[in-house]
């Protein structure tokens, strides 16, 4: 076994390169801002323009395939950009891409030659932001219940209804949703996906007040929203998978969206976290304390115990091993590790991690952010429970028969 | 980044599991259970013609040299009956502080005979004011010329009921630091009782006036025991990841097959949970394990990751037995069902080199977190 991301000159070699080529294409005014929801504008353009340089040598989706504008590359190769950006305070895109994160694998695995050509490479350039459109006000843990319609007349969908908890702050371009496209359809069986642009008429984006983002979207999603469709007419060879196969296309966007592939982007405020208990400060640091000591212990195993699951769902998915429950269970793990360990800050640290104020909030903030950010985190992507039913199906416990990992490529 | 098995290492693991299923399957794990010295009457030689005594110790002692994560990629499917024995004991664990701590002489003495099986070594550390620190030593061995007296008891000693020869760890009298004495398990004023109950070969061992010659003492001998433990412990951990999944397949298995209420009881999700509350608990035992095994076999610092090894896994084979337990009622405590054995297992080893609760306290240091 061979736990190192980079173990080859060839691979110290390629890290080389990305951090040289980051040091020289970050936009030099790029500024993190803790919570998601601040980034403005003028940021996020930066941060897409980022991603539009990342893109033009395959790096924005390095494991697609070339010929998409990927630049598949090797399960190594991939962890090292991850790696890099990380090390830089960036996620991989460098601004939440849920939907091409999701859709392009699965697009990859369900769509027509025609799809993949027309959608794939915008997506792996960095030239679109997608975002993915599943919950509804009626249908979250139920995903199957989902009420918005996509009915054909003529060469389009027209499509009405309503998302909830979705997208992001400063708009998108696409929007991968699942919809009815059979109203009396059986269930499961009348369900489609559809790239949306959003540009069309009768498209109404509504922001919500939430906690926080939720982790799930790995570069911070920004704000979510309430998105209502009114007779919005999309063209009908934007349907992907096939009409009314939506439910089995959705076993490859859930296995991705459930923590499939793993994410190797590790959670920094944890370290840092760490790093500010060490810290003396008046001849006194928090670690000083016994107790204080034992508990940043406990912390620092659960943090390892959700890098390895991570890394073993990396490999898993880019060398094309076997799959079964190991994806819902990383998001199961990430979820309510992030929650325990919230509250061993907490503890630890005292009402200090509840405050972003300047002169008492730690870490810029990053710890009340961190507070807000592991409660909301518990949903998006599928609720804990969700987790655990997926697993039980995949061990071969909870249905009649051994349910099949979602495919990817 | 490979988290697959070598090609050597799917071999071992194949041939490990043949002995398991064929050699080793319930009912000899039961007897064994109920007589555990009659392992050494066939089972103990076919380990040694399986290669297997020799695995962790070095060519130029007749082994052949193998790397840890080899070596536990046996031990896991060892854990998975769980086979009883003094393999870990005296061909990884006091082979290793052998090659640590001991002279020349010693080592080209001992290493090849425990490599071929015919001796089998156990360590003799831990007394009544239980403790795996060197703090803990109080046992004393007082000098008489050349030669030592031993006289007091150690006690929970893994594997000494097995042994030919035991390690024993003892302060000399009127000296500091921790020695290391080789004694013969036979030799006049050594006893050794095994302790009955719900645990497995853990022994009391008493000397009375035990005369051990110059050579075979080593002096100042904690940092390279030390050393020597930190070494093997992961092989250790991976036996209690091969017990975690054994007893995640049978309670996966009992939940398919076992019906209440009309249905088998895996549709309950509260019957789900105890499962998938086990299957986390092996998976974390497993990952923690064999990177800190990858570390050892790169020559990395290990530290930190052997503490949280074998934290995890002493935790993870005790509480995965539980909700076993959970899931099985009543046929679970049955003793021929063979869950119990694993129960028993995974309190008897939940201390060993160790428990949790030092662990993490040593990975306070490794994090730079005890101010100096």
């Amino acid at each position: 076994m061979n736990f190192a991301i980079e173990d080859s000159p060839e691979q110290s070699g390629f890290r080389a390169e990305v951090r040289e080529f980051l040091a020289h294409d970050v936009p030099k005014n790029l500024e993190h801002s803790i919570d998601p929801c601040d980034m403005s504008y003028e940021q996020y353009q930066l941060r897409r323009e980022l991603g539009r340089r990342l893109g033009a040598r395959g790096w924005l989706y390095p494991s697609m395939p070339r010929e998409y504008g990927g630049g598949d590359l090797s399960a190594e190769m991939v962890a090292i950009l991850h790696d890099e950006m990380s090390r830089i305070g960036l996620g991989l895109p460098p601004y939440y891409d849920g939907g091409g994160r999701m859709a392009a694998p699965t697009i990859l695995v369900w769509g027509t030659p025609e799809h993949k050509k027309r959608f794939l490479p915008p997506i792996c350039r960095g030239e679109v932001r997608t975002w993915q459109l599943l919950s509804e006000p009626g249908a979250g843990s139920d995903l199957a219940g989902i009420k918005t319609t996509a009915i054909r007349d003529g060469d389009v969908y027209v499509v009405n209804g309503q998302k909830m908890f979705v997208g992001s702050s400063h708009g998108a371009d696409y929007s991968w949703t699942i919809v009815v496209t059979d109203p009396r359809g059986e269930r499961h069986k009348n369900l489609s996906w559809l790239m949306i642009p959003m540009n069309l008429p009768g498209i109404t984006v509504t922001p919500i007040d939430l906690l926080a983002t939720g982790g799930e979207g790995g570069s911070g999603s920004g704000v979510k929203n309430a998105i209502f469709f009114d007779n919005v007419r999309v063209p009908a060879e934007h349907l992907v998978g096939g009409e009314n196969n939506g439910w089995k296309v959705a076993t490859t966007h859930l296995e991705v969206e459930h923590g499939g592939m793993g994410r190797l982007a590790d959670r920094r405020v944890i370290y840092d976290f760490m790093e500010m208990c060490r810290e003396r400060r008046d001849g006194y640091a928090i670690a000083d304390d016994p107790d204080a000591r034992a508990e940043l212990v406990e912390l620092y195993i659960e943090a390892e115990i959700t890098r390895l699951f991570a890394m073993r769902n990396h490999w898993l998915a880019h060398t094309g091993q076997p799959r079964s429950y190991e994806g819902a269970q990383y998001s199961l793990r990430r979820k309510l590790s992030g929650l325990d360990i919230s509250e061993k800050m907490l503890r630890i640290a005292g009402p200090c991690v509840l405050t972003k104020d300047k002169r008492w909030g730690p870490l810029k903030g990053a710890i009340e952010y961190f507070q807000r950010d592991a409660i909301t985190a518990l949903h998006p992507g599928a609720t804990t429970d969700i987790q655990r039913v997926v697993m039980a199906r995949r061990i071969g416990i909870g249905g009649r028969e051994k349910e099949k990992a979602g495919t990817l490529r | 980044m490979d988290l697959s098995l070598n090609d050597t290492q799917q071999l071992i693991q194949d041939s490990a599991r043949d002995f398991v299923r064929g050699a080793c399957n319930r009912d000899v794990l039961l007897k064994l259970d109920r007589n555990p010295a009659a392992l050494m009457d066939g089972l103990w030689q076919q380990t040694s013609q399986l290669g297997w005594t020799g695995m962790a110790i070095p060519e130029a002692y007749d082994g052949t040299g193998n790397s840890m994560t080899d070596v536990a990629v046996l031990f896991e499917e060892l854990g998975t009956g769980p086979v009883p024995g003094p393999l870990f004991s005296s061909a990884v664990l006091c082979a290793r502080i052998l090659l640590e701590a001991a002279s020349e002489n010693m080592k080209s003495a001992w290493l090849p005979r425990i490599a071929s099986g015919e001796r089998v070594f156990a360590l003799a550390l831990t007394e009544a004011q239980y403790g795996w620190s060197p703090e803990s030593i109080h046992f004393e061995a007082s000098p008489r010329g050349d030669d030592f007296l031993l006289t007091g008891t150690k006690t929970f000693v893994h594997d000494a009921l097995y042994a030919s020869d035991l390690l024993v760890v003892a302060r000399v009298q009127g000296g500091s630091g921790v020695s290391l004495f080789r004694v013969d398990a036979k030799a006049p004023g050594v006893e050794i009782r095994t302790l009955e109950g719900f645990l497995t070969a853990l022994c009391e061992v008493t000397f009375q006036e035990v005369r051990v010659s110059g050579k075979d003492a080593i002096g100042g001998a904690w940092p390279a025991l030390d050393r020597a433990v930190l070494g093997v412990l992961p092989v250790l951990c991976a036996y209690k990841v091969g017990g975690c999944r054994q007893v995640f397949d049978m309670s996966v298995n009992y939940a398919r097959e076992r019906t209440q209420f009309g249905q088998p009881i895996g549709r309950f999700q509260r019957v789900q949970d105890h499962i998938i509350h086990i299957v986390n608990y092996l998976d974390a035992a497993r990952w923690t394990t064999y990177e800190a095994l990858w570390k050892i076999d790169a020559g990395a610092d290990a530290a930190a990751s052997v503490h949280v090894a074998k934290s995890v896994t002493s935790e993870s084979y005790l509480r995965a037995c539980d909700f076993a337990h959970e899931v099985h009622a009543g046929i679970g405590v049955m003793r021929e069902y063979g869950l119990t054995l694993h129960t028993k297992m995974s309190r008897s080893l939940y201390h060993c080199l160790g428990a949790p609760k030092m662990h993490r306290r040593r990975l306070e240091r490794a994090l730079n977190l005890v101010p100096a």
